[in-house]
């Protein structure tokens, strides 16, 4: 394999452990964004959308289906946590962390007393490979970049532009102006929690096939997004895409060239240095 | 008759209790001054009003409809507009998207009240594409009024919005204010330090001390004297 090759092909790895990163860290940042709740559950998100695959294979549908199914499943667990639970802790981080740990522990022994612990493959729906400049590349790797890159734009969108994007963003900078103009920002806090609980729910559809499924696997995804967050801000969506770019660049390049070790090491000390010198992070605006 | 009436308000931050019975009736289509020293508990009534810091007991009537026990969009929606202290623009929205969320139904863009508010406001028509974080305080302020005034709200409660403006701007926002009322009715319901600037626009006058108000009237018959020697000096 040439030089041109290697670079390449560490370049598309690279995109898709950003783009996974980004899909989880997306939905971190918006419910620590608009509602102040640190969200410790949310790699189990994660975990139920990878599950959800095994489940719609169980019940005899296909990968693709799967793929579908898991973010609405997701999303609807999310909403039952956000009512139930999370609703009464806006706005209390501490309390929220300790609350959605809880959450936490009890969906990870939930999947451990419904599926086993024992980890499950996943098959991909998407077999072989392409020809990319001489050069082999998993067709399912490239799905997920691709679908990585589409939804991830979709969401900034939505963030962006229509009515629903104006409110989100009043409510992310004054929530309680944003109400005594008549905007419903319990509304918004709720459908906030969903696509952020979907998001991650597909990234852990999409990651399935690539890991093995298991009831603690949200846990390292967990650590990287917190960093995401922490290095690019969590007061805006842009920051913490930028914060994912930055990262999940540094994990793959360096995990490449040199050892996973070493690239746990940089990005911690990444965090360390953007707390330190600009504490609500590197793409957020002072 | 009275378009907000609020009753014997008690409200508490955590375990301080800040109003202590306070009680006001302000006058379809007037304008008064809530007048007092820091601490009085002027800006803590707003927010009860407005259900931010909601009463823990007594009644606070919008044109004879309870809204005591409503959230703060929902008073909105009853056509209260709020400008608080301190303006709270959205400071990273442009002025047109800070003008655009001040809109009863935000889905539509209505050029008839966006045309009537640069009107009021030329130099949001000239900034409309600025964002309201590097506008000027006076700027921002006018802009705080408009956004309330978009939502063609039927009472405005404004809290201290001539602080820390020019004096030439103080001037064009409370004559715009007189205007507003004049032209249509709008009651106002005025938060001020400056008591000169208060009365110098107010039909009726409010005077709190200590969590209650202690003086009310029309600023006609008003002993000025005695109200500044009394409540206001400090």
């Amino acid at each position: 394999m040439s030089t041109t090759q290697l670079i390449l092909l560490q370049i598309l790895n690279t995109g898709v452990t950003m783009g996974i990163l980004m899909l989880v860290a997306i939905g971190l940042g918006i419910i620590y964004g608009l509602m102040d709740v640190i969200n410790l559950a949310h790699s189990e998100f994660l975990m139920l959308g990878a599950y959800g695959w095994v489940i719609a294979r169980l019940v005899g549908l296909d990968g693709w289906t799967g793929l579908i199914i898991a973010p609405v499943l997701v999303g609807l667990v999310g909403y039952v946590i956000e009512r139930g639970l999370v609703q009464y802790l806006y706005r209390r981080p501490l309390d929220s962390l300790l609350a959605t740990w809880g959450v936490s522990l009890i969906l990870v022994q939930a999947a451990r007393i419904v599926f086993g612990p024992a980890p499950q493959a996943v098959p991909t729906p998407l077999e072989g490979a392409v020809d990319l400049f001489g050069m082999p590349y998993g067709r399912y790797r490239l799905f997920v970049l691709a679908v990585s890159i589409v939804i991830i734009s979709l969401t900034l969108a939505v963030f962006r532009y229509p009515t629903f994007g104006l409110k989100t963003r009043a409510v992310f900078q004054d929530a309680e102006m944003a109400k005594c103009l008549g905007i419903r920002a319990p509304r918004i806090y709720s459908t906030g929690f969903v696509i952020g609980a979907a998001l991650a729910g597909l990234a852990g559809a999409l990651v399935a096939p690539m890991l093995t499924v298991a009831p603690d696997m949200g846990a390292n995804f967990l650590v990287q997004s917190f960093l995401v967050v922490i290095v690019g801000g969590a007061g805006s969506l842009v920051g913490v895409v930028g914060g994912a770019g930055v990262i999940g660049g540094i994990q793959g390049l360096i995990s490449y060239f040199s050892s996973s070790v070493l690239a746990q090491v940089i990005t911690l000390t990444l965090a360390i240095i953007v707390v330190r010198v600009r504490p609500r992070g590197i793409f957020t605006r002072k | 008759m009275a378009h907000l009436a609020v009753r014997d308000v008690h409200t508490f931050y955590g375990p301080s209790h800040v109003l202590h019975g306070a009680s006001l009736e302000v006058e379809t289509g007037s304008i008064a001054a809530l007048l007092g020293r820091n601490g009085m508990g002027k800006t803590t009534l707003l927010r009860s009003i407005m259900g931010l810091t909601p009463a823990a007991s007594g009644e606070i009537e919008l044109a004879g409809t309870r809204i005591d026990h409503l959230q703060p969009f929902d008073i909105f929606d009853l056509g209260v507009g709020y400008v608080p202290q301190g303006r709270h623009v959205f400071p990273y929205l442009t002025v047109q998207e800070n003008l655009r969320l001040g809109l009863r139904n935000k889905r539509k863009r209505d050029p008839e009240i966006f045309e009537k508010l640069f009107g009021y406001f030329p130099i949001l028509a000239e900034r409309r594409k600025q964002k309201a974080g590097t506008m000027s305080g006076g700027e921002q302020q006018q802009l705080a009024i408009a956004r309330a005034l978009a939502g063609e709200v039927k009472i405005m409660l404004l809290d201290e919005p001539t602080e820390g403006i020019q004096p030439s701007i103080v001037d064009e926002i409370l004559e715009l204010l007189v205007r507003i009322n004049q032209a249509d009715g709008l009651t106002i319901l005025l938060v001020e330090q400056n008591m000169e600037l208060g009365l110098s626009v107010a039909r009726d006058f409010f005077v709190m001390e200590k969590g209650v108000v202690v003086e009310a009237g029309a600023v006609a018959g008003m002993d000025k004297e005695r109200v500044i020697n009394e409540y206001l000096v400090v």
